[in-house]
């Protein structure tokens, strides 16, 4: 019976294929860039995700200022503060603890010279993060005058294993040079932390990584850990966060970006439905005497509406269907191509079934919808008139 | 037992609202009575504008009377809800129009199935109804055919075979054969007299005086009342 109507439907759809196709094409942008843009922001939420992992979920983060207060996360991020590694570790449940400190500092390598981003490391610090050395080695304990580099930095300054370079005017032999995930990550150039504290005459960090203990929870290792820095330093101007609300924080940012891209998408799709509703109207107007002849053969009204209704329908799906197609087809590249110019695991692909089946579902829904008032002016139309209608 | 009135018409009068704020009234029937014995070939006949085709509408159950009863095999139709009266056309009457009214979507074999999907006839038997009745109006080969692909003969063939999808009890047609030339004009006709032969009572609205002859009963209609009828 449904299948009788959806014949009727497609046969009305064909015989003006141009102006289907032109408003199909209306729903086909609206959907395209939906999709597009919904699943470039899972993109980069499962990449986010997914190096939060990496990092681990019982590790904690001490930061000076407060996160989770809005987007912009700490509010001195970046600042230096000092801090007492061996007292830390005497608290209950605290494991490793990696220190980190950075600053752009005066690199001369030959030829090549300028400020670049150096970080100061514990030596233990590559248990935190996931690098390959690709050639020579880490930091030694109690190591100085060493230098581990970013293959990118290493290429971008031509320099291997054994080489020297200059930092603020300090020789520095370059012992390992390391491959990261990202490319971003790539670029930085790691001293051991007592150089660069002499280098910058501090004793400060920017910021320290602490494993929980193995059987530990780490919430409640970091509760413990924000006790004991307040007992200490007497007011609260770190804070310690775990990769979970840090995690969180994150993704809370880029679903707000996710569904602000997707409503101007929707926007889109606001403007080809109501392409649906203008040729549904024009169909209606143009078919008038066919309706008519469809009441006097003894259509009821709502087969009419049926009929019209299945029309815009199959306009929204055919145009979601292929919107979803091409949508999905813009995330591979842009996935592809970001894996390409900036390494691997910057972007995920985005699209999953939820996504598509939405897509098709809320398409035809569209469509569907946009076509109901004309559907129901054809349904009412009175048999007589319709008859008459030249 | 067969009622053997198909339709009666008991003083119908049909005033349409017309203009702006639609302030206009046009009284298309004014008071007729009319009665149609089951089997009767019926010609209506009149000038253009005086209420023929309105007459063939309150009928064929495709238009509500202003004032008055219209029974259809003894059921007083005259202010039964859209749906019911869409059932009685679909199910009892066929209609044939002069500009054949066909759906140029749909090829020849998918205008005469038509009525019988909306009475929700399974595919199966519908496909074969629908040959028959092409067969019976001589275009089995053109059921693929849209109807711009057909002459308007054929057209009018086709709609005939439409009308008589459902096995209605009445055909009515307005004009049959007004767009015809003689020749075409003559094979519709015989296709309607072949109904009538087989027992469907048959109501043309015409012009044509030979149709008007093949008719058993005339009536004329003026200014909306009927001015002549051979069976008063």
């Amino acid at each position: 019976m449904m299948l009788d109507f959806l014949r009727i439907a497609v046969r009305g759809l064909l015989h003006r294929k141009k102006r289907s196709w032109l408003t199909i094409i209306g729903i086909l942008i609206g959907i395209t860039s939906v999709v597009a843009l919904v699943s470039l922001g899972t993109s980069m939420q499962l990449a986010v995700r997914r190096s939060f992992e990496e990092l681990g979920y019982d590790v904690m983060m001490i930061l000076p200022g407060e996160l989770g207060g809005g987007f912009g996360g700490p509010a001195s991020l970046g600042a230096s503060f000092e801090i007492d590694a061996d007292a830390l570790s005497e608290v209950e449940g605290v494991g490793e603890i990696g220190l980190m400190s950075y600053e752009s500092l005066y690199v001369r390598a030959g030829e090549n010279e300028g400020f670049l981003d150096t970080l100061g490391v514990s030596e233990n610090i590559f248990s935190f993060f996931k690098v390959e050395m690709v050639a020579g080695r880490g930091f030694s304990p109690g190591e100085r005058g060493a230098v581990v580099l970013g293959v990118e930095v290493a290429k971008e300054l031509n320099l291997d294993v054994g080489d020297t370079l200059e930092i603020e005017d300090r020789p520095f032999a370059v012992v390992g040079i390391y491959s990261a995930d990202s490319r971003l990550d790539e670029d930085a150039i790691l001293i051991p932390l007592p150089d660069m504290q002499a280098l910058l005459g501090t004793q400060g960090v920017s910021m320290v990584f602490v494993r929980a203990a193995p059987g530990y929870e780490v919430g409640k290792v970091a509760t413990r850990l924000e006790e004991f820095l307040y007992e200490s330093r007497g007011r609260r101007d770190l804070s310690v966060q775990t990769m979970e609300e840090v995690h969180e924080v994150v993704q809370r940012a880029l679903g707000i970006l996710g569904a602000f891209l997707g409503g101007i998408a929707g926007i889109a799709l606001l403007v080809g439905g109501i392409g649906v509703m203008n040729t549904m109207y024009t169909a209606v107007l143009e078919r008038t005497r066919e309706i008519g002849v469809m009441k006097a053969v003894g259509a009821r009204n709502s087969q009419i509406m049926l009929v019209f209704l299945l029309e815009s329908g199959l306009m929204g799906l055919v145009g979601g269907a292929m919107g979803t197609g091409i949508g999905a087809l813009l995330n591979f590249a842009a996935v592809t191509a970001a894996k390409a110019v900036l390494g691997a695991r910057v972007l995920e692909y985005g699209i999953s079934w939820w996504l598509v089946l939405g897509a098709l579902g809320f398409s035809f829904l569209v469509g569907a919808f946009a076509g109901l008032l004309p559907a129901r002016s054809a349904a009412k139309l009175d048999p007589v008139r319709a008859l008459r209608y030249e | 037992m067969r009622n053997e009135t198909i339709v009666e018409l008991v003083d119908v009068w049909k005033v349409y609202r017309m203009g702006r704020r639609r302030r206009i009234e046009v009284e298309a029937l004014r008071g007729v009575d009319l009665r149609v014995p089951r089997g009767e070939f019926l010609a209506v006949m009149g000038p253009s504008g005086s209420g023929k085709s309105t007459l063939l509408h309150i009928m064929g159950c495709l238009d509500r009377p202003t004032e008055g009863k219209v029974l259809f095999e003894g059921r007083d139709v005259s202010r039964l809800r859209p749906v019911a009266l869409a059932r009685i056309r679909n199910r009892r009457v066929g209609f044939v129009f002069q500009s054949f009214n066909l759906s140029p979507t749909l090829t020849a074999l998918g205008n005469v199935e038509l009525p019988m999907v909306f009475a929700g006839v399974p595919r199966r038997k519908r496909l074969a109804r629908a040959r028959e009745l092409l067969a019976r109006v001589g275009l089995r080969e053109r059921e693929r055919h849209l109807p711009s692909e057909l002459s308007g003969g054929e057209q009018q063939r086709v709609a005939i075979a439409r009308a008589l999808a459902n096995s209605p009890d009445l055909l009515l047609a307005d004009e049959p054969t007004g767009n015809l030339d003689t020749e075409t004009g003559r094979g519709v006709l015989s296709l309607l007299s072949e109904a009538n032969g087989e027992g469907v009572t048959v109501a043309v609205v015409t012009h044509d005086p030979e149709v008007a002859a093949a008719a058993a009963r005339k009536l004329r209609i003026r200014d909306g009342r009927i001015v002549g009828d051979d069976d008063a």
